[in-house]
């Protein structure tokens, strides 16, 4: 890991989403906070295998030595803009960010503050307003979960760093769905078709054009909205992109409304990344039924 | 570590954390139900469907404690998503919405509750850097 002051803890499953990792740093250079990426298995707050918590654990120890020994290795706070602040680990995942928090800090010493990113760029939203110049024409509606709310007010946070975009209006709704992000609603027959349908009821009520995720499992979710419903689905830090001028790509999700995913891949990158591995793992998950 | 202060944990592992929050738990709730009642997920668990809250609870505190609980109750378990909409109706800040879900690890271990199936997760989530990152970035960010 790059010895920066923070790092970036992406978590795992965003590996299905280069492009935010990407655009997350350079939103964070662009405000003066360098931030190294880290994540997938080497770095896991052992969620995904909470069912098995003794590997859980493991798992999230490992992560944690890991963190301790960066943080100890970042060079002392001379000259740095507070004296006393300690390195930081800058959180994407609920999952982990909660984690840390329940769990990892609880049962291990911890040599690094967390924040989460949204936290991140709005501590530091006088800088970042400046440099959104770019106007973006859009009524967006946020997809907004209750569960994370309480360790860090993401549903005002977010509407209120898009709202800082010349052009970009936020239309807000009443609509709050169950658990934290729509990864847990897909686990409970019918929850996700529901709160699917009732995020299309909220769009049409409130006359947007564009349904914005906060979380990279909603927008795995709520990209097939965007091919079928007539909505146009971005994550947040898309849209905060758009507002600095830049440019990127949605992978993910102009190979899940492809009607050929392999072709929308592209056979060069799936010969790299193993033609078998990406029929027996990916495509499946590309061509699941679409619940709305 | 100079001025930096270093945050001390307060639990030796995980099973430590869990028996000391598990006794807490079982001390604090009163089982009123007020939790249950305030829960969004209880409609999509058909086999708590007409319980009583406070049974409900009372079946979670079993399963919490590695006992067999009922099938209303585990189904709630099941069903939770960590909404936390429990956590601001209860009245005794148990923390009903961590009860739950080290209610669900019990039921794992024991098999009240079946495991979900992870086997692939890290294997995906391995191919899909392939496809998404470049070399360096396979190199530097996992």
């Amino acid at each position: 890991m790059a010895v920066t002051e923070n790092l970036f803890w992406y978590g795992c499953n965003m590996t299905r989403h280069g492009e935010i990792i990407r655009l997350s740093q350079r939103l964070l250079e662009a405000v003066g906070v360098g931030a190294a990426p880290v994540g997938g298995p080497g770095a896991c707050c052992g969620s995904p295998k909470e069912s098995t918590p003794r590997i859980a654990e493991g798992m999230a120890d490992r992560t944690m030595d890991k963190f301790n020994s960066w943080a100890r290795g970042v060079p002392s706070p001379e000259g740095r803009e507070s004296a006393v602040q300690k390195p930081g680990v800058i959180t994407w995942c609920p999952s982990c960010h909660m984690n840390l928090d329940d769990f990892m800090g609880q049962s291990k010493a911890q040599d690094f503050d967390s924040r989460h990113l949204c936290e991140a760029l709005w501590e530091r939203r006088d800088a970042l307003a400046p440099l959104l110049t770019h106007p973006v024409k859009a009524r967006f509606l946020v997809d907004r979960h209750v569960g994370f709310h309480a360790q860090v007010p993401v549903n005002d946070i977010i509407p209120g760093l898009l709202s800082m975009i010349p052009g970009a209006e936020h239309v807000d709704h009443k609509l709050r769905g169950a658990s934290y992000m729509c990864f847990g609603l897909a686990n409970v027959p019918g929850a996700l078709p529901d709160h699917l349908r009732a995020t299309l009821d909220a769009v049409r009520e409130s006359g947007a054009d564009t349904l914005v995720t906060i979380f990279h499992s909603c927008h795995r979710e709520m990209v097939g909205l965007e091919r079928d419903h007539g909505v146009r689905v971005l994550n947040w830090v898309h849209l905060l992109a758009e507002g600095m001028g830049w440019d990127y790509t949605d992978d993910y999700k102009t190979w899940r409304n492809a009607p050929d995913k392999l072709a929308a891949i592209g056979p060069d990158r799936v010969a790299e990344a193993g033609e078998v591995a990406v029929r027996k793992l990916v495509l499946p998950e590309l061509e699941r039924p679409r619940p709305v | 570590m100079g001025a930096r202060e270093r945050m001390v944990a307060r639990h030796e592992d995980w099973s430590a954390l869990r028996a000391s929050e598990t006794a807490r738990m079982t001390e604090a709730c009163t089982q009123c139900g007020a939790c249950a009642e305030a829960c969004p997920m209880l409609p999509y668990a058909p086999a708590a469907q007409g319980a009583a809250a406070p049974e409900l609870v009372r079946g979670v505190l079993d399963a919490l404690a590695g006992g067999p609980s009922d099938p209303a109750a585990l189904a709630w378990i099941a069903a939770c998503t960590r909404t936390g909409s429990c956590n601001a109706a209860c009245p005794e800040a148990v923390n009903p919405m961590l009860m739950l879900r080290l209610a669900k690890w019990r039921a794992n271990e024991t098999g009240a509750l079946a495991r979900r199936d992870a086997s692939e997760t890290m294997s995906r989530v391995k191919v899909f850097a392939r496809l998404g990152f470049t070399e360096e970035e396979q190199r530097e960010w996992l």
